[in-house]
């Protein structure tokens, strides 16, 4: 005697098939719908790379991690920007602390200084980040709170006004290396407070710790024109920022650390701007510290002990 | 079904179903908002346009005679007996007001050095014997091309100032123990002899803060 074939259950395979049809067209269309509203990430593509993400904290590089470092950065920034920029990994010299003198007698407030710093450092251009400050406060006074910083009238310097320029004050005891959370920022030996900008996470401590308002954050993705690019790049200096990062003022270390003055300096067109070495007793910097009647340290009483010292003539 | 005590072993798929159902919906809406982008983004950049090259430039605003002669320009300016005759002291003339009236020729002149006319004689800085040097009070004659020493004899806090590097402007190396590596600029590229005091110039523009400030915080940063 013989079975006859086990009837096929049409009522449960039809149960089973809507349901696994319903689980999967759920399933489908779920995904489908993750991945478009993941989509935007797609933007972020070019936000970092392996390599990048893998890469080491400064200090902890080797000079020939550091070629390759230089060498995928020189790369990044060709195919960006379509310039081939000549990035350098300079090292402090030895003998040599730098230290800012600003004459405030001399300054009329053109602001070209905070140009030529942008031309020089790379930074963005929309939105705007800037690392000078140029402070306009009435005679007779130096109170910061009642400096304005938009004046735009016709001709400088306009009678009965003074002009402050404020950047990154280089300190003795820095007060945002103090609350770095990862050591992104440090001070090295000639006085240059630097920032790793890949070693960077972007809390933003650093900028409510200064009391200069010299730290400035990028928000968005910085925008710097192909023809305005300098390729002239240091690693710690002016090499391209991404968003995210912090940046400040790092007395060009790009040029200073190759024997050059400051790109501020240079272009300060009634020459308030003095800069050396303060080790060296016949720099110019030396000379005014020794010399001239009086000089101040902006916000002396916060000891933070300032490297920019801004002094008056008569 | 949540009043119920005993769930019976329908309602865990059922319950499933829903809420994998609803997910669904909730995403493909999503999707749909996304892609139609209906909350719009970050609000549109503001325009700002780049810096005027003219900011960024480094030259000095004025040309010495040293400058020229480098640069192998026109030295015509600096041809005195082109015009005047030699052994010849070109008079001076005073108006009712004892100020020197400045002849037609040299009408780009503005007799501006020093407060109260005290410097009010051209024979304080030329030489009237030679038209082509300048002469200090002691009777030393100085170049063209050798200013500073001029200058100094009688702004010797200034001078010494230059000479240390705190007074002017320096471009190039700051290491100064590396002769020719920097440039020092001389009086006569920022100051005009004739009237030294630095004229006002158009600053750069201001920042451009991310809100656009409203019409009375603009009107309050104009003096």
């Amino acid at each position: 005697m013989s079975l006859p074939p086990p009837a096929p259950d049409k009522t449960s395979d039809a149960a089973m098939s809507r349901r696994s049809f319903l689980r999967g067209s759920a399933m489908f269309g779920g995904l489908t719908a993750l991945a478009a509203s993941l989509s935007p990430l797609r933007e972020l593509s070019d936000f970092t790379n392996t390599e990048q993400f893998l890469q080491k904290y400064y200090k902890e590089l080797t000079p020939d991690d550091m070629k390759q470092v230089l060498a995928r950065i020189e790369g990044e920034v060709e195919k960006q920007y379509g310039v081939r920029p000549h990035v350098r990994d300079l090292k402090p010299m030895d003998g040599v602390e730098f230290v800012y003198c600003l004459n405030l007698t001399r300054c009329i407030g053109c602001r070209k200084c905070v140009h030529a710093c942008v031309n020089e450092n790379n930074q963005s251009r929309n939105p705007e980040i800037q690392y000078i400050r140029v402070l306009r406060m009435p005679h007779g006074s130096l109170d910061i709170d009642k400096a304005e910083q938009n004046y735009h009238p016709k001709q400088v310097p306009e009678p009965g006004f003074f002009y402050m320029p404020v950047q990154c004050q280089q300190c003795h005891t820095p007060p945002c290396v103090k609350v770095c959370p990862v050591h992104a920022t440090w001070q090295e030996k000639d006085g240059i407070t630097v920032i790793d900008y890949d070693w960077c996470i972007g809390c933003r401590y650093c900028e409510a710790a200064c009391p200069y308002w010299a730290r400035r954050f990028n928000f968005t993705k910085p925008e710097i024109p192909k023809e305005r690019l300098n390729p002239n790049m240091a690693y710690l200096g002016n090499r391209p920022r991404k968003q995210g990062v912090m940046e400040k003022c790092h007395f060009c270390i790009q040029r200073t650390r190759a024997g050059r003055y400051p790109a501020c300096l240079e272009v300060c067109p009634v020459g308030a701007r003095k800069f050396g070495n303060i080790l060296d007793p016949d720099s110019e910097v030396s000379y005014i510290l020794r010399e001239k009647r009086v000089f101040i340290q902006l916000k002396e009483e916060m000891g933070t002990s300032p490297r920019f010292f801004y002094y008056f003539d008569k | 079904m949540a009043t119920s005590p005993q769930p019976g072993p329908g309602d865990g798929v059922a319950r499933t179903n829903l809420l994998l159902g609803g997910l669904t919906l909730v995403f493909f809406a999503l999707a749909g908002l996304l892609t139609k982008n209906l909350w719009g983004h970050l609000a549109p950049k503001q325009n700002i346009p780049l810096v005027d090259r003219k900011f960024l430039e480094t030259t000095p605003w004025r040309q010495t005679y040293a400058d020229l002669v480098k640069a192998k320009e026109d030295l015509s300016d600096y041809d005195c007996y082109g015009c005047h005759e030699k052994n010849k002291p070109p008079p001076i003339r005073y108006d009712a007001n004892q100020k020197i009236v400045i002849p037609k020729e040299h009408s780009d002149i503005v007799m501006g050095h020093g407060s109260h006319d005290r410097n009010n004689n051209c024979f304080n800085c030329h030489n009237e014997a030679n038209l082509l040097t300048l002469q200090v009070r002691d009777g030393r004659q100085v170049g063209f091309d050798n200013i500073p020493q001029l200058c100094g004899s009688c702004h010797g806090p200034t001078y010494r100032d230059w000479e240390a590097g705190a007074h002017g402007r320096i471009s190039g190396s700051w290491d100064h123990t590396k002769e020719g590596q920097f440039t020092r600029l001389s009086c006569a590229n920022c100051h005009n002899p004739h009237a030294p005091r630095i004229p006002t110039r158009e600053p750069a523009p201001p920042p451009h803060p991310l809100r656009v400030p409203t019409p009375a915080a603009e009107s309050a940063a104009t003096p």
